[in-house]
């Protein structure tokens, strides 16, 4: 560091008065110079000369002094270069000016081209000089803010409107007062609390509250009442851009309004007001009763709002989109699968004028699928998975039967947050083993999960410390936190207790009290209190996703920050207060929104993402990138089927049988089997051969060969792949044997297992199962001849294992892998475990509530499209099927390929170039291909 | 030069669409807004950086950081035991290595040892939960996702190379216990997946993640991709909806096809090396990550970790035979991990490239915790040894650790901080804390200490409240001041 010199200092900070004089020589003499230009007012001539050489000899002291100024106080940054660079190369040219100008007068050249030109570049670069010189004194956005539409951040409009309004005032009314000392505190909070917080009181200063603000921090008095020039905190707010000591240090600094409204705060004597205040925005909790609007030829009642939203907006209603791609649309949005092809030209020459609201009939009353469609939405948001880090329990089958019984949003809110069976887990949260943040025990987790979920407010920074995003304080959250807990809880401010016990209470405290001895009695009145129309914004919150979830983007955004201000408060209320006065109905939600023709719009076009987050109006809906599981599912339907087990199965049979391996063991510890042959054995006794039926299930992971009393009966290498198989043909009476030559794959260990299971139906009525289990036996080493067989002696083999448990568990449970007949065609994504492909397409882990999945597309994402194994199977498995039921018919193969995945036939064009590409004779490589490239077009890709 | 060169390549090799890809494809990121105040960047002393993750708890005492070797016999006293290994000199003078470490100790005179980690106090000890907490500065559970340290690299300094993802984590499988607890840490969090690990579990077939589909030739692969240009220019759709969304689509699929397709697959193919160089690593899955990871920083790698991978009760997680095990997993770490920093450093790249070896926390014969934060004993551990296989280090220890560092700009031969000789052997000089770490390789990348993204109207940093300080003494540099 260099020391400073007092006197370069001093001339140093002489540069901002210097700089004016070129900046007003150099331009004038540029002005009268073009004045001359038409050869008249010759007498402007001398005059010129003179301000051409003072301007450029200042300009070159003014440089000089600019570079005392940064060297001595220190000044640095890209932008305090530019302007030296531009700076000093101004004075270089302005020097140059002034001496061609001198060579030429002296020459007697009237020819004063090159002079002109270099006065013209040396204006120009001084333009820029200078601009950047004022950027550093001011701000960068000095000159940009005042443009339209800059005015970011805390409403500057409504602190000026206040400013007005004050300063024209003689002497200031109460209430005058209180607005004023509001507005302060607002801006406090938003420019000050992130260091000047209880939190973080920095330089021991703390503006949350009277005393802290009174009180000052370690460099002085804060605020002195009558006397801004006194006050700590008006001294700094006006400082220069670059010095050191000015406030903010982080974002940006206060405009002239703002600092204008906390002098004049201070001048009037620093008035505190008394009054319970609210520094930032909260949505009203009531509904909003809009009357619809009667001048209007809409008859739906949104698009009556939407049209008197239109109308303020300037925004004209387009033509609603035609038959087949609402078909498409509604298909996606209600039951998340692809129309069929026969539903699609059904629905296209069906004459009847209301079919669109009978179809949206159809589907919602399709509770299966509309069921498998929205659990997705439903585990997002309540963080549901079927398996997760921290030990957390499912509340799945609850949920699943809550939707297929279309339960009310009342009551499911009820029992969310007192919980009934089966949906304890939504309260129960995350528990880790050890010892957590206070911020993240159980009760504050449940007090988090509603704030987010059900309320749309973040709780999450209010159970650190006080919010400095929303109004909510520290013993808010331990207050809604306490309902939670057996014991009352104490406030930990930033993980350290404060020594202040919290009081149960919701966070609303309006709606009513939660007290109560046990937790029970507290859970009870919490749920009362929250499921009441009073509480508008329960109901809000809810429709507001809902109608993101249909039309690409909420009202209010985002879907988790319901106090920001939505682009239309009657749509939304009228929206919310519909749903709760028709018994808080899922399905009638759903409906109101997709039978309005705002939903039957055409899809916005916009260039890029921040046109549909800043300065939005609503004009239509989004188009929307397929979900995880809707791509998978769509895949399903078209190709093959993507996956063929389920972590949930609402229909499944409850077979017992486990996936053993031979136990493998390393340092006494039981760990992952090594790739090789391994061998299985397993008897049981038959009584009589008058039996009815008998079955077998097996699937092994990787590849099997079974064998029944000694005969080969099965292989397969493929665990997805279930073998049925009728052995009735194979049994004996007394013992039989079952064995199994298992192999796992791979180089290195890998989860490996057999799943088999066994039904004989007799004819007495009995019914004899018998499934893999620990009771089996296995050897790793290739057994003597006839070890399938039924008198083998396998006294000396081993004890089999259980991998199908926590730690080994790799597999869910198989659809087909049942004794009935299967009649789902394949397993909807939504109930499948969490899989490398759908966390690539954006499933989110669950392990924290997520309310929008990312959309935009990745590098990641694509590699797992273009070069998956996993994808790159389904699509080898689709063509081999495809194959089988087209042979060669490449015609009705590609017509068929577009009407099943984008829901219309093929142009002319684009079946030439398939029919092309499949050639006459078609191979299963070529036709994969083909589905790739349609899987991964746009068009199949995206809900239009 | 460094830059330089690659910034030349960079052009050479995207074309304009690509290079729009790859600074724009913004996903979740789109939704934060960066809040890093524009400061002048400082310069970077590394490039690229490699993690070798020791999986486990690996016990400081049996490896970098020795203390008296008592040897087994029947009856010896569990409190007698320190170290069960006998001491070795290094190449830096002073400096002494447990047995079975000649190699790493050959290369020291390379690196820097820091000898005072700490590990947090998380209550009963589980290790997913201090790893989540070492890789990501963050201790679980968070009320938001928090990124990987590989992920806020890659967030902030992209591809050295475009064809080749930012942060690649070799080694580390998820299929056995504490699964769905290591993939919570294994991720980018809240910065969006663009940003999270590219995952090799086993390096010797890591080609098959960047090349074409098994069976595909490189023709084929080739003509679908035309099809599926051909097809989308076909369609009418391309009118339709959004162009962001589109285009954001496109260009994914563009940068993919360009990758798959492109000569930097090689890279990835260990098949490539010379069979004495593959060889000298290959002492198992994890030799053959340092190699991939050799091949990796040489061609423009950003963050890659290569673990000794996590198995509950396996690799490093020595509950019992603690002595045999740690023999056996030097002998897996000592070839591979010396010979990468000789192979970097010949080739120069160990100038740019910062290498870590690190563990969750180490390990003591009779100490769960630490001094005065004792937690419940994990295993039983007799007074008196009567078999072997209580001989070692089989419980949690957290209050003192080796952190190994080469290249990148680390002083060379520099050993930072001091264990205590005797039981506890705890940091009893400098110790340092999981954010200074992290803060160093941040400062050794030129990435402002106080980086951070506003996330659900809060600030994010990259260490908990962006109050973490690099340790300078490391870059040889202990005047200067951020």
């Amino acid at each position: 560091m260099e020391t400073t010199n007092w006197v370069l200092q001093f001339f140093g900070r002489l540069h901002p008065l210097l700089v004016h004089f070129p900046i007003g020589l150099l331009v004038v003499a540029l002005v009268l110079e073009l004045l001359t230009l038409s050869g008249k007012r010759k007498g402007l001539r001398e005059g010129i000369n003179w301000m051409v050489y003072i301007g450029s000899g200042v300009a070159v002291c003014a440089a000089l002094f600019g570079w005392f100024l940064k060297t001595q106080d220190e000044y640095s940054g890209d932008l305090v270069d530019n302007h030296q660079y531009t700076g000093i190369a101004t004075a270089v040219l302005a020097l140059i000016t002034a001496v061609i100008l001198r060579k030429s007068l002296k020459k007697n050249i009237l020819n004063l081209k090159a002079y002109r030109f270099m006065l013209v570049a040396t204006v120009v670069l001084l333009s820029i000089a200078g601009h950047l010189g004022a950027n550093l004194t001011h701000g960068e956005d000095y000159l940009t803010e005042v443009l339209p539409g800059n005015e970011k951040g805390y409403s500057n409009l409504e602190s000026s409107a206040l400013l007005t309004e004050l300063q024209g005032a003689s002497e200031l009314s109460e209430l005058q007062k209180d607005k004023l000392n509001l507005e302060v505190r607002g801006l406090f909070a938003h420019k000050c609390y992130q260091c000047h917080s209880e939190n973080k009181q920095k330089g021991g200063l703390v503006l949350e509250h009277k005393e802290g603000v009174f009180k000052g921090g370690t460099s002085g008095l804060a605020v002195v009442p009558g006397q801004p020039e006194e006050s700590e905190i008006y001294k700094r707010v006006i400082l220069p851009a670059n010095d050191k000591k000015v406030m903010p240090t982080k974002g940006k600094l206060l405009t002239p309004d703002e600092i204008a409204l906390i002098k004049l705060w201070i001048e009037d004597g620093a008035h505190w007001s008394d009054k319970a205040v609210k520094v930032f925005p909260e949505a009203p909790l009531a509904l909003l009763t809009p009357t619809l609007p009667t001048a209007t030829k809409e008859t739906h009642p949104i698009d009556k709002l939407v049209d008197a939203y239109f109308d303020k907006n300037n925004v004209d209603w387009q033509e609603v989109v035609d038959d087949r791609t609402f078909v498409r649309r509604i298909h996606m949005d209600i039951i998340g699968l692809l129309p069929d092809v026969d539903v699609v030209e059904a629905f296209i020459n069906d004459k009847n004028e209301h079919k669109r609201e009978a179809l949206v009939d159809k589907l919602l009353s399709d509770n299966k699928n509309y069921t498998q469609h929205w659990l997705t939405f439903w585990n997002d948001l309540l963080r549901n998975d079927y398996s997760s880090a921290g030990g957390k329990r499912p509340i799945t089958n609850w949920l699943y039967n809550a939707l297929i019984t279309n339960k009310s949003y009342d009551d499911i809110v009820r029992e969310l947050v007192n919980p009934v069976k089966g949906s304890k887990g939504f309260i129960r949260g995350v528990q880790w083993r050890g010892v957590v943040n206070a911020s993240q025990r159980t009760e504050m987790q449940a007090a988090q999960n509603i704030g987010q979920s059900l309320m749309g407010v973040n709780v999450k920074c209010a159970s650190c410390h006080n919010s400095f995003i929303s109004n909510l304080t520290l013993a808010q959250a331990y207050g809604f936190a306490t309902i939670f807990s057996d014991s009352i809880l104490e406030l930990n401010r930033c993980d350290k207790p404060i020594g202040k016990m919290a009081k149960a209470s919701f966070l609303y405290p309006e709606l009513g009290s939660v007290e109560g001895k046990t937790i029970k009695d507290r859970l009870l009145k919490l749920s009362e209190v929250m499921v009441q129309r009073d509480n508008g914004r329960l109901y809000r919150t809810l429709a507001n996703r809902f109608w993101s979830r249909l039309m690409g983007r909420g009202i209010v955004m985002p879907l988790d920050e319901m106090d920001n201000a939505p682009w239309d408060a009657e749509v939304l209320d009228w929206l919310a207060a519909d749903f709760v006065d028709n018994g808080s109905d899922l399905k009638h939600l759903i409906k109101r929104i997709v039978t309005s023709k705002a939903y039957q719009q055409p899809m916005i076009n916009y260039d890029k993402i921040e046109d549909t987050k800043v300065n939005y109006v609503f004009k239509g809906p989004i188009s929307r990138r397929l979900s995880a599981e809707q791509f998978s599912d769509a895949v399903s339907q078209v190709i093959a089927p993507m996956y063929p087990d389920v972590a949930f199965n609402p229909n499944g049979e409850n077979i017992k049988a486990k996936r053993i391996w031979h136990k493998e063991i390393k340092f006494n510890r039981v760990v992952l089997p090594e790739p090789g042959k391994r061998y299985f054995r397993k008897s049981f006794h038959l009584p009589s051969l008058n039996i009815v039926s008998a079955k077998a299930l097996i699937s092994v992971d990787h590849s099997y060969q079974l064998f029944i009393n000694g005969q080969k009966v099965l292989e397969n290498n493929n665990w997805k792949d279930v073998g049925k198989i009728d052995i009735s043909s194979y049994l004996v009476v007394g013992k039989n044997t079952i064995a199994v030559l298992g192999e796992n794959d791979g180089t290195i260990a890998n989860p490996a297992g057999i799943l088999f299971a066994l039904k004989i139906e007799q004819a007495s009525g009995a019914i004899l199962e018998m499934n893999s289990d620990t009771t089996w036996k296995s050897v790793d080493a290739l057994p003597e001849s006839g070890w399938t067989a039924v008198h083998f002696n396998d006294s000396n083999w081993l004890e089999v294992r259980d991998y199908g448990t926590r730690n080994f568990n790799n597999w869910g449970k198989l659809l087909n892998f049942t004794f009935k007949d299967q009649d789902e065609k394949f397993a909807r994504a939504s109930l499948v475990k969490q899989h490398p492909f759908m966390k690539a397409l954006g499933r989110p882990s669950r392990e924290i509530v997520t309310t929008s999945r990312e959309e935009q597309a990745t590098l990641l994402q694509a590699l797992e499209l273009t070069n998956g194994a996993f994808f790159d199977s389904v699509l080898e498995e689709g063509a081999r099927l495809w194959l089988d039921r087209y042979a060669t018919d490449t015609g009705k193969m590609v017509s068929d390929l577009y009407r099943n995945a984008l829901g219309r036939k093929p142009s002319k064009e684009e079946r030439e170039v398939m029919l092309n590409v499949l050639g006459t004779n078609p191979e299963k490589a070529q036709l994969q291909d083909l589905f790739w490239a349609v899987l991964m077009s746009p068009e199949f890709q995206f809900i239009d | 030069m460094e830059t330089q060169n690659s910034r030349r390549e960079f052009i050479k090799k995207m074309t304009a669409a690509s290079i729009a890809a790859s600074t724009t494809t913004i996903s979740i990121s789109s939704f934060l807004s960066s809040c890093t105040p524009e400061v002048q960047k400082r310069a970077a002393t590394a490039d690229t950086v490699i993690l070798l993750w020791m999986a486990g708890g690996m016990a400081h005492t049996e490896t970098f950081d020795p203390k008296a070797y008592v040897p087994y016999e029947k009856g010896v006293e569990s409190k007698r035991i320190l170290s069960t290994f006998p001491k070795i000199p290094t190449v830096v003078d002073g400096l002494e290595f447990s047995q079975g470490l000649e190699g790493i100790g050959s290369v020291m005179d390379k690196g820097a040892i820091i000898r005072s980690y700490k590990s947090a106090d998380l209550g009963h000890i589980l290790h997913t939960r201090h790893q989540y907490h070492w890789h990501t500065c963050y201790e679980p559970p968070q009320s938001v996702q928090a990124p990987h340290i590989g992920a806020w690299i890659a967030k902030e300094l992209g591809p050295v190379n475009p064809v080749i993802p930012p942060f690649i984590s070799i080694g580390q499988r998820f299929t056995m216990g504490e699964a769905e607890e290591l993939k919570a840490f294994h991720s980018a969090g809240f910065l969006g997946t663009e940003y999270g690990p590219f995952l090799i579990p086993d390096p010797s077939s890591g080609l098959d993640s960047v090349r074409p589909p098994k069976g595909m030739s490189l023709k084929r692969f080739e003509s679908r991709y035309k099809l599926y240009k051909e097809l989308v220019n076909k369609s009418e759709i391309m009118e339709k909806g959004s162009n962001y969304q589109r285009e954001s689509l496109m260009r994914s699929m563009e940068q993919s096809y360009r990758l798959l397709n492109s000569p930097e697959a090689k890279v990835f193919d260990l098949s490539q090396e010379p069979k004495d160089v593959y060889d000298t690593y290959n002492t198992g899955r994890f030799g053959l990550g340092c190699l991939l990871a050799k091949r990796l920083a040489m061609n423009g790698g950003r963050f890659i970790s290569v673990s000794t991978e996590y198995e509950p009760f396996l690799g490093w997680d020595t509950h019992e035979n603690g002595h045999i095990r740690a023999k056996k997993m030097k002998a897996l770490i000592d070839r591979p991990v010396s010979q990468l920093i000789k192979d970097l450093d010949e080739t120069g790249h160990l100038d740019k490239t910062l290498i870590i070896l690190a563990s969750e926390f180490s390990r003591d014969a009779i100490m769960e915790g630490r001094p005065g934060e004792l937690v419940k004993n994990q295993v039983d551990q007799p007074d008196i040894i009567e078999d072997e296989k209580y001989y070692g280090m089989h419980r949690h220890f957290t209050d003192g650790s080796s952190i190994l560092m080469w290249g990148g700009g680390v002083e060379k031969g520099l050993v930072y901080g001091k264990t205590a000789d005797e039981r506890p052997c705890s940091s009893i000089e400098k110790p340092v804390v999981i954010d200074q770490v992290h803060q160093s390789v941040y400062h050794a990348l030129g990435i402002d200490a106080q980086t951070h993204y506003e996330i659900e109207g809060r600030p994010f940093y990259t260490t908990p409240d962006g109050k973490g300080k690099p340790i300078l003494d490391l870059f040889g540099k202990p005047m200067q001041t951020t």
